[in-house]
């Protein structure tokens, strides 16, 4: 009996840890990045989860596409998941020509955020990878600046 | 001794089912918490609110489908950096939110009331935010889509008037979760019938605002659109089998036909990278111009204003 009731602790002793070790969510990675955005206004996010790049093989990545508006400064902000060793690329193209990156490879540098001025209302593209194909989890934040 | 021996097992099995109770409300209390997280998954889907129709594209494809194609920050964002007083008169009234009787009313009133409240944060009018949350939370309810709206933090900030760039981060994100939501639960044509709404009340605001103060910024901004209608008519070409959808297709065709004369060139520019104070900063230096006449653009805002007051007329 008294074996019993010590499985029975451990069981629910489990998954009460099991819930306070639970990994960052989505939710939690778009609030910070909402707070490194600073006085942008959100717009959209984008979460990414990537799986690490097999051997012989190129990074994974994902696409969004949006529409941005003429004369309007936006901001990009990235925030990795602490769970994963991955840290996020965030390339912006218009229809074949990169724009801008947040991680300049000259440098090594790699900006929490980084702002476009646009000029030209249209569709453009964001690209996210993660450093090294390693895997990872990230949120990726469209805010608005101001009008220009 | 016999008495002390019974009264020491007695304790020991009080003692016994006090540990189980604790330990049965800890696992039930842990559940709770798991089930609050994810209830959104586990959310059941009517058929009634599934399109059921031949898609043009995949739902998949629609996923990949341009974002942010309406927003109604950017174009109440707008208005106000001109300098233009609020005004009540152009929003749509919420009087009637119970005649939006099917899917289809209520997700394109759903864009609509969406658009007025971005206009109403923006200008922090916080007293007529309530009536508009109130609305929206029950046409996202009818679409079955209100468990991710917060109502009543929304409507706890714009009561005690504080935090009103929280007011503006939830709705915004509560918009989104929606939209995604529907796009991943092949209810993609709800999601479009919400853009739809956002942009043709958005496009209103804007009109009406360049009706009563003119200006270059709002005749451009209206000139643009023919490259954001163009993405729209994408979106909702998708679904024009269905009745409704070929209803609005063929409205928004009409305003599409006066677009033709706007005319958009381009002169491209080197993108550049600059670091100002530590923040990276990209230049775009393209230059678009948008070539758009005042009878033109008049003519666009009535049709638009038309074609809204019919869609919000129930």
């Amino acid at each position: 009996m008294r074996n019993s009731y010590l499985i029975f602790a451990l069981f629910a002793i489990f998954i009460m840890n099991n819930n306070a070790a639970k990994a960052q969510s989505g939710q939690e990675l778009v609030d910070l990045c909402n707070i490194i955005a600073d006085d942008a206004t959100y717009l959209k996010d984008f979460q990414v989860k990537l799986d690490a790049a097999k051997p012989g093989e190129e990074k994974p990545n994902m696409k969004f596409s949006v529409v941005l508006s003429k004369s309007t400064q936006y901001r990009f902000s990235i925030c990795n998941s602490k769970d994963y060793t991955g840290k996020a690329i965030v390339s912006l193209y218009d229809n074949n020509r990169l724009l801008g990156t947040n991680y300049l490879v000259a440098t090594g540098k790699n900006y929490p955020f980084f702002d476009f001025k646009c000029q030209s209302t249209g569709v453009y593209h964001i690209f996210i990878d993660f450093k090294e194909g390693e895997q990872g989890l990230a949120v990726v934040l469209l805010s608005f600046v101001q009008k220009l | 001794m016999l008495n002390l021996h019974n009264l020491v097992n007695q304790l020991n099995n009080m003692f016994r089912r006090l540990i189980y109770i604790l330990v049965l409300i800890l696992v039930f209390a842990s559940c709770k918490n798991e089930k609050k997280e994810d209830f959104s998954k586990e959310f059941s889907i009517p058929d009634s609110v599934l399109y059921d129709g031949d898609l043009a594209i995949s739902e998949a494809a629609i996923n990949d489908i341009v974002q942010n194609i309406s927003s109604p920050v950017e174009m109440a964002a707008l208005i106000k950096s001109l300098g233009v007083p609020f005004s009540k008169d152009y929003l749509a009234t919420t009087d009637y939110v119970d005649n939006y009787n099917t899917s289809y009313k209520k997700a394109i009133g759903l864009g609509v009331f969406g658009a007025d409240l971005g206009y109403l944060n923006m200008y922090n009018k916080t007293g007529s935010v309530i009536d508009y949350i109130s609305a929206i939370k029950t046409l996202a309810d009818g679409i079955h889509v209100g468990q991710f709206f917060d109502f009543t933090t929304l409507k706890r900030l714009a009561t005690n008037n504080q935090n009103l760039d929280s007011l503006m981060y939830i709705s915004v994100q509560n918009f989104n979760q929606m939209d995604r939501y529907l796009r991943e639960n092949k209810r993609s044509s709800l999601s479009s019938l919400i853009v739809a709404g956002v942009w043709i009340e958005g496009m209103y605001l804007v009109g009406e605002v360049a009706r009563r103060s003119p200006s270059a910024e709002l005749t451009e901004k209206i000139g643009e659109q023919k490259i954001i209608l163009s993405n729209l008519m994408l979106l909702l070409k998708n679904y024009q089998k269905d009745p409704s959808f070929k209803e609005l297709i063929e409205d928004f065709e009409e305003i599409q036909s006066l677009y033709k004369n706007v005319i958009i060139t381009y002169e491209k520019g080197e993108p550049e990278a600059v670091e100002e104070d530590g923040m990276l900063i990209i230049k775009q230096n393209d230059k678009q111009f948008i070539e758009i006449s005042d009878e033109l653009m008049f003519k666009i805002i009535n049709k638009t204003a038309a074609i809204r007051n019919k869609i919000i007329q129930l």
